[in-house]
């Protein structure tokens, strides 16, 4: 039986961070290198379409934004890739106390976009610490988790794990982004399974959620106590009962729906996607994303999207299995989960099989936080290949 | 923890999301292979809408080009209440620019289950100006036609009135709707969630409403209804009305009814004011009515003017005995002397002459009975007993004009196939409507031109010295006409009024060659004689036409012996 050398190895001397950059590359993924290329350019290619009429006069002017962020992302996902990711299993107190402070500051200083605060603002520039959170969240469960790697059968470190995800979730719960919160929780769950926990307390998790979930849009409303805001849990039940409210919140499912089938097979080209261009499909940049990008390249253009986040997926927890430590392994599983679980949600919303969050398309939603930070997860992958197990 | 566990469990993780990738593809093909088409259709007509253009209601000009009825543009105020931010701020402000109660309005402002209510349809432009500048959120304006008419009370009753949404509902605006109102245009457009146009697609061009020009005079109308409400004061009288029409072409130069109310609150007038009495209402004529068995019996070649009978005070007819107006001794007149004097039993021997079926036939020759086919809604067409259902008594009644309904207008047209050299002309309102051909006027001719000669000199002897119409003269013309007073039926049908009578007189000027044929009744007046009541209505009447159509005098003589 292989034991992870990380858990012998927590209190044991410091790896060499002085690495061979060379030899580090050459050990890439470079076949996840290649997928998540593909994606960024084929997002960016999406993008040039979905928001080809949403400024006035400039039909470049998102596409060249986000181009400038893949860039940063690429150039920020190179240098994390370099980065021994044991740095972040012993400093992820540090880098998660940093994230939460970010977070924190959103509440007085944040700039409130449709009701919600959670941009931080620097000149003309914002950033969405909650985004960021995504991946800090992930690599602090894991290294909680990896420097219990023993324990993680027992009932308190399992509660140890949910209390350091839930405190940003709570954060982010309150601004609000519901959408980012559960990714938050699938990270923590997805943390939990891979490091071992027991099938019960992960069933109990989920049992627990389900009926926090339940409560906190069907039940306690119907009692007069209200959680959420009436939009947030109208948007959360439209998927469910989808002709309670024509006007409100279902009415952006509908749209959505219509957009995605009314691309059909070939897709409706950029120019006669009339659900994007006049509007119809709400946020079709960012929450919409998948609809919009449906209608004006249709099944074939999606269907390229899924398969290429499919070979992120297959790529990705390859990574996880090459893992030499716990710590790795873990953040790893829960990265590509993370990952894939906002597509799900991304893709699933927009054709009315999931609630309605807002949560971005990883890799072509517009928004440079969540790019950027896509990229560094997927550094962090590429670090831990680099130093995984060699196959080869 | 092992690795072989971490294994496990990401294989189980890759299984996991590999078939929630499935599952998001099959329902990708489902909603882009499957339901594509249904969908797209659907996409394609919320974003779609066809739009009505309205098309222009057309004017209603009088004979010379006077607009009656027309279009004016205005205002249409609503409000979204879903987008309202303050109900209270635009209720007071709708109160103060557009005169609407603001206690009523604000609970219809916070209702927000609806997205669109009413302030004002059809508010002056001015006074939504004035709210549009207050930059109201939930507060919507639109262009809408109104129908206005700028002759306030003139012809009120003719004209009728459109609707809220520009379709006539009575008079003329309903007679003439289909040319009025044209078709509307339609276009297609493709509209954004927030409603605003984006493009349009195809369009039909709306085809706007057609103009008329109607045989009214407006001033003549003016005059005849100003001249009825004098009348209607000075003998206490419940209502007045009279027809004008040109004996040459049988169109109508006013058409009356008195009480009159303005026009453009047509909608809030009682229903018994809103009628046209000339075309729906009858009376009993009377005397007016005794034209038709003296017109009979001198076309069956029975009588001429001077044939003379000798007249007893009373006439015997089955179980009714029939005396004149004022009693009399027994004496010996012509035809014309009947005439003159309106006397009963003269009428009703010369009716016992023609007999029974040939007056009958004269009454329908006339046009009694059946409807002038006027081109106006709502005709009646009078009352007339059919031949068979005639008693012993009913020779003795229907030639001095009782028992027996018309209508103003059935009455003027008898007078104005006489004064028109025996040609009986259809009535009609329309002269014509712009673009199109001047209908042919439905023409007959009842009485040879010699019988109307005739008939025309007899009746100016009416108006001349000695008869019962003298009131009706008019200095420098000769007047024919007939005055007519007539006991009105008792609602219960158990005989005639004592008090309550129809006044009325009808006659045409010049006499040698008439322009005009004007009728007058009086309902209800307290002094009841035609020759006083109605008489003098006419020759004012008579008078401002005649001059105002500047028509030369036929008799020159008697303008001479007025003018000392």
């Amino acid at each position: 039986m292989v034991e992870y050398a990380g858990a012998r190895r927590s209190r044991a001397r410091v790896r060499n961070l002085e690495v061979d950059a060379g030899a580090l590359v050459r050990r890439f993924d470079w076949v996840l290198f290649g997928a998540v290329a593909g994606l960024v350019g084929y997002g960016l290619y999406l993008v040039a379409g979905i928001t080809r009429d949403d400024v006035f006069g400039d039909p470049d002017y998102y596409v060249v934004r986000q181009a400038a962020y893949a860039a940063a992302g690429g150039v920020g996902m190179l240098a994390v890739s370099l980065l021994d990711p044991d740095v972040y299993r012993r400093y992820w107190r540090q880098l998660y106390g940093v994230a939460a402070v970010l977070i924190l500051l959103v509440i007085p200083f944040g700039t409130e976009v449709r009701g919600s605060q959670r941009w931080l603002g620097v000149g003309s520039f914002t950033f969405q610490p909650s985004e960021l959170g995504k991946l800090i969240v992930a690599l602090a469960v894991a290294g909680f988790l990896a420097d219990r790697a023993r324990r993680v059968g027992e009932v308190r470190i399992v509660l140890g794990a949910i209390a350091v995800a839930v405190f940003p979730a709570l954060l982010v719960f309150v601004q609000p982004d519901i959408g980012t919160s559960l990714v938050y929780g699938a990270v923590l769950g997805a943390a939990l399974f891979v490091a071992g926990a027991r099938w019960l307390h992960i069933g109990a998790l989920v049992s627990i959620i389900a009926i926090a979930g339940a409560l906190v849009v069907w039940l306690l409303p119907s009692v007069g106590v209200d959680v959420l805001e009436p939009y947030q849990s109208d948007r959360l039940t439209a998927f469910v009962d989808r002709s309670s409210d024509p006007q409100g919140a279902s009415y952006n499912v509908q749209q959505s729906i219509l957009a995605v089938g009314a691309g059909g097979l070939r897709g409706r080209g950029v120019v006669n996607a009339t659900q994007t261009n006049l509007d119809y499909l709400p946020e079709h940049a960012t929450d919409f994303a998948f609809a919009s990008l449906a209608e004006q390249r249709g099944f074939l253009g999606a269907a390229i999207l899924l398969l290429l986040y499919l070979l992120v997926v297959w790529r990705g927890l390859r990574v996880a299995t090459y893992a030499t430590d716990a710590f790795s392994a873990i953040a790893a599983g829960a990265i590509v989960f993370a990952l894939l679980f906002q597509v799900f949600v991304n893709v699933g919303m927009t054709m009315g099989i999931a609630p309605v969050t807002g949560i971005p398309l990883p890799f072509v939603s517009v928004g440079g936080s969540s790019l950027v930070t896509n990229l560094l997860a997927v550094g962090v992958l590429q670090a831990i290949h680099a130093r995984g197990r060699r196959r080869w | 923890m092992t690795a072989k566990v971490v294994n496990r469990r990401i294989r189980l993780l890759f299984v996991l999301l590999a078939l929630a990738l499935a599952g998001t593809l099959a329902r990708a093909v489902w909603l882009q292979g499957v339901r594509a088409a249904p969908l797209s259709k659907l996409a394609a007509t919320q974003q779609r809408q066809t739009v009505e253009l309205p098309a222009r209601r057309g004017t209603i000009f009088d004979r010379n080009g006077v607009p009656l009825a027309l279009g004016e543009q205005a205002t249409t105020v609503y409000a979204d209440p879903t987008q309202v931010s303050s109900p209270r701020v635009v209720a007071l402000a709708a109160e103060k620019t557009l005169g609407l109660d603001a206690e009523s309005l604000f609970p219809k402002l916070l209702d927000r289950s609806t997205s669109f209510v009413y302030l004002r349809r059809k508010a002056d432009s001015t006074d939504a100006e004035a709210l549009r500048q207050r930059d109201l959120a939930g507060v919507g304006f639109y262009t809408e036609e109104r129908r206005s008419y700028p002759q306030g009370a003139v012809g009120a009753q003719v004209l009728g009135f459109a609707g809220a949404d520009n379709k006539g509902l009575a008079g003329l605006e309903l007679q003439l709707d289909d040319v009025l109102s044209g078709t509307p245009g339609r276009e297609t457009v493709i509209r954004d969630p927030f409603g605003r146009v984006v493009d349009v697609l195809s369009e039909t061009e709306e085809r706007q409403g057609r103009d008329v020009f109607l045989t009214l005079d407006h001033r003549i109308q003016a005059n005849t209804e100003a001249v009825l409400r004098s009348t209607v004061r000075r003998w206490g009288a419940k209502s007045a009305t009279a027809v004008v029409l040109d004996p040459r072409t049988g169109g109508l130069l006013a058409m009356a009814t008195v009480p009159t109310f303005d026009a453009n609150r047509f909608a809030e007038t009682k229903p018994e004011l809103q009628r046209n009495r000339t075309v729906s209402d009858t009376y009993e004529p009377g005397s007016t009515f005794k034209l038709i068995p003296i017109a009979g019996a001198l076309s069956e070649g029975l009588v001429t003017p001077q044939s003379a009978f000798t007249l007893a005070t009373t006439i015997k007819v089955a179980d009714r005995e029939i005396s004149e107006h004022e009693p009399r001794a027994t004496v010996r007149m012509t035809v014309a002397d009947i005439v003159a004097q309106s006397s009963n039993i003269g009428a009703i021997t010369l009716a016992q002459l023609l007999g029974s079926r040939r007056l009958a036939s004269w009454v329908d020759r006339f046009g009694f009975g059946a409807a002038t086919g006027i081109d106006f809604p709502g005709e009646s067409q009078g009352i007339v007993l059919p031949l068979e259902r005639w008693s012993g008594s009913t020779i003795g009644n229907l030639p001095i004009g009782h028992g027996i309904a018309v209508t103003p207008v059935q009455m003027a047209a008898a007078y104005a196939a006489v004064a028109n050299d025996g040609v009986w002309l259809r009535p009609h309102l329309v002269d014509h409507v712009v673009g199109g051909a001047r209908a042919r006027v439905e023409r007959r001719r009842i009485l040879s031109k010699d019988i109307a000669a005739q008939l025309s000199t007899m009746l100016t002897g009416v108006v001349a010295e000695g008869g019962t119409g003298t009131a009706a003269a008019i200095p420098g013309y000769h007047v024919a006409g007939k005055t007519g007073t007539a006991a009105k039926p008792l609602p219960d049908g158990s005989g005639y009024s004592t008090s309550k009578y129809v006044a009325s007189f009808v006659g045409f000027v010049p006499a040698s060659r008439p322009r005009l044929v004007i009728l007058v009744t009086v309902d209800e007046p307290t002094t009841i004689w035609g020759g006083v009541v109605a008489a003098p209505a006419f020759q004012e009447l008579a008078r401002f036409a005649l001059q105002y159509l500047e028509v030369p005098p036929d008799d020159p003589a008697s303008a001479a012996t007025e003018t000392p």
